[in-house]
């Protein structure tokens, strides 16, 4: 398994991870994960990352503060600290100074990273390029823009329908899509004064609905839809060759919960095509489609045990899906913000002695407590009764 | 009245007192954390007790006494020990009932002194905190605490 350690870098202290086929990330708001995150990008991919900034005219002078400012975004630099922080990637401790002085250029990327900030890639119902944005926004949201960009311009610049299409996504998924995110409306490619713009509109008729009346959980969805598209391409090879890990923070934003559990059938299908996969995410029910995956494992279910927590249909595709997903090994870990550290919580266990991973990293402590409260008001209310 | 008051003067309770935990067997006695094991106030196991008088009922594990740092009267957790399978949740509940059923007829100096009812994991959890089986308990008046019970020495309700 691969291993990333970072210590002393920005909120963490010490985070130890070991990737599975799917890593889950949780922990409260600001302790750390999306740096791990960004570091896990730069350790796989910094010629591909240092390519591309000098490629839009990024000049970070060989300066480790002044490239993770243009890296990370703007006063992200204190995030190190010279002589405390480290990083260890697969074994082997990373010089990030010496990595920010030497300019080197890969085109090819092994690291495809969704950011969770991904709703400012469409402007007006369109991405962003690249250099939309200003030279403090962090890369991972650029180049993500800028990825939408010329896929929408590349494969769908002729207007048409982008969702659903035959060749994008099992039928299965459009099905799922089309009732829980779209509501049976298209997406599609619109031109206003020759202004091109993707809009929302019912199949083959009028009344397009542009991008800023879509519903918050559409606009989150589209620039993760197209991010799937990308990963997913319609040819006989079903992944980007060149492509080894998606990253994808916070696939929860802005979607119910019925939406979530098509984006989670969704990983588990990027999973299933081989793709190691890292999400962090805020979201008990993520963990709960894990922990089930788990002792659906241990137990031996068979594939359509895991389909039907998904409200996915039994057939043959799905089933070859759900049959692969669990064979895949599942990895989560927990920022501890008082601590800095990180826990390994893979087991989920809902009786396990540490808190951390009794209450899932704090997703289920909610819910701990709301039991509590009802437990003791039921049984207080029983004995008034009583007397 | 005090919890240890409260068991002498319950029928077939009357013996069943023990100080600290020791009323537990010790395989269920790691199931229990005190903040402050100074603060329990004994314990009595209501299971062995009854079965004598209710040999085919689903009776209750026991009962543990505890002292709160910030509350006048003492506090009676009531814990069952069981696996934690959707299976056992029936039984369970059968345990439940017949303990509020043994506390009206012959509990009512223990059901004067406020309390929770608790289902403590005796193995591996097969439902979640946030699981619908977890709020159907507490609906009817059962925390399902885990693997562990931490009995806190302050608690506000």
């Amino acid at each position: 398994m691969m291993t990333l350690r970072i210590r002393n870098v920005g909120q963490i202290t010490d985070a130890s991870l070991m990737f599975g086929d799917l890593t889950v990330l949780v922990g409260p708001q600001a302790t750390g994960k999306s740096i791990a995150l960004q570091l896990l990008k730069l350790m796989v991919d910094a010629g591909q990352v240092q390519g591309e900034l000098s490629r839009y005219g990024l000049d970070w002078s060989g300066q480790l503060p002044d490239f993770l400012d243009v890296y990370l975004g703007e006063g992200m630099h204190g995030v190190w600290r010279q002589g405390r922080s480290s990083i260890e990637w697969a074994g082997r401790a990373v010089d990030l100074p010496q990595l920010a002085a030497r300019k080197r250029r890969a085109k090819n990327e092994s690291l495809f990273f969704i950011p969770a900030q991904r709703v400012l890639a469409l402007r007006d119902g369109w991405p962003r390029p690249f250099t939309d944005y200003s030279p403090g926004d962090p890369f991972a949201v650029r180049e993500y823009s800028e990825k939408l960009r010329v896929l929408v311009e590349q494969e769908f610049g002729a207007a048409g329908d982008l969702f659903p299409q035959e060749r994008r996504l099992k039928r299965e998924f459009r099905d799922l899509l089309e009732k829980h995110v779209f509501s049976n409306f298209h997406l599609r490619v619109d031109k206003v004064r020759s202004q091109k713009r993707l809009v929302l509109g019912p199949q083959g008729g009028n009344g397009n609905l542009p991008y800023m009346v879509w519903s918050a959980g559409q606009r989150e969805f589209v620039p993760l839809l197209l991010g799937f598209y990308w990963l997913m391409p319609p040819t006989k090879v079903s992944t980007r060759a060149e492509i080894e890990w998606v990253v994808l923070e916070e696939l929860e934003m802005g979607l119910h919960p019925r939406a979530i559990s098509v984006v989670v059938l969704l990983i588990l299908e990027l999973v299933a095509r081989g793709y190691r996969v890292c999400l962090s995410t805020h979201s008990p029910q993520v963990l709960d489609a894990i922990w089930a995956l788990k002792h659906l494992r241990e137990n031996h279910a068979p594939p359509e045990a895991l389909l039907k927590i998904f409200g996915a249909p039994n057939t043959q595709p799905m089933q070859r899906l759900a049959a692969s997903a669990m064979e895949k090994t599942v990895k989560v870990y927990y920022f501890n913000r008082e601590t800095g550290a990180t826990a390994d919580i893979s087991n989920l266990d809902p009786s396990a002695e540490g808190q951390a991973e009794a209450g899932w990293g704090g997703l289920s402590e909610f819910s701990g407590r709301a039991n509590e409260a009802v437990a003791r008001a039921v049984t207080n209310a029983d004995r008034e009764e009583q007397r | 009245m005090t919890f240890k008051e409260a068991v002498g003067l319950t029928p077939n309770l009357e013996t069943a007192w023990k100080d600290g935990l020791g009323a537990l067997e010790a395989k269920d006695r790691h199931h229990i954390k005190a903040e402050d094991t100074r603060q329990l106030r004994g314990s009595a196991d209501v299971d062995t007790a009854l079965r004598l008088r209710d040999p085919n009922a689903n009776r209750w594990d026991f009962a543990i006494g505890y002292q709160h740092t910030n509350r006048n009267a003492e506090f009676i957790y009531w814990v069952e020990t069981h696996t934690g399978r959707e299976n056992q949740i029936k039984d369970v509940l059968k345990k439940l009932e017949w303990l509020k059923t043994w506390l009206r007829r012959d509990g009512q100096h223990l059901d004067k002194l406020d309390r929770d009812i608790i289902w403590v994991s005796s193995g591996h959890t097969f439902f979640t905190k946030g699981s619908a089986q977890v709020k159907m308990l507490a609906q009817r008046g059962l925390l399902y605490s885990g693997a562990v019970l931490r009995i806190p020495n302050e608690r506000t309700w």
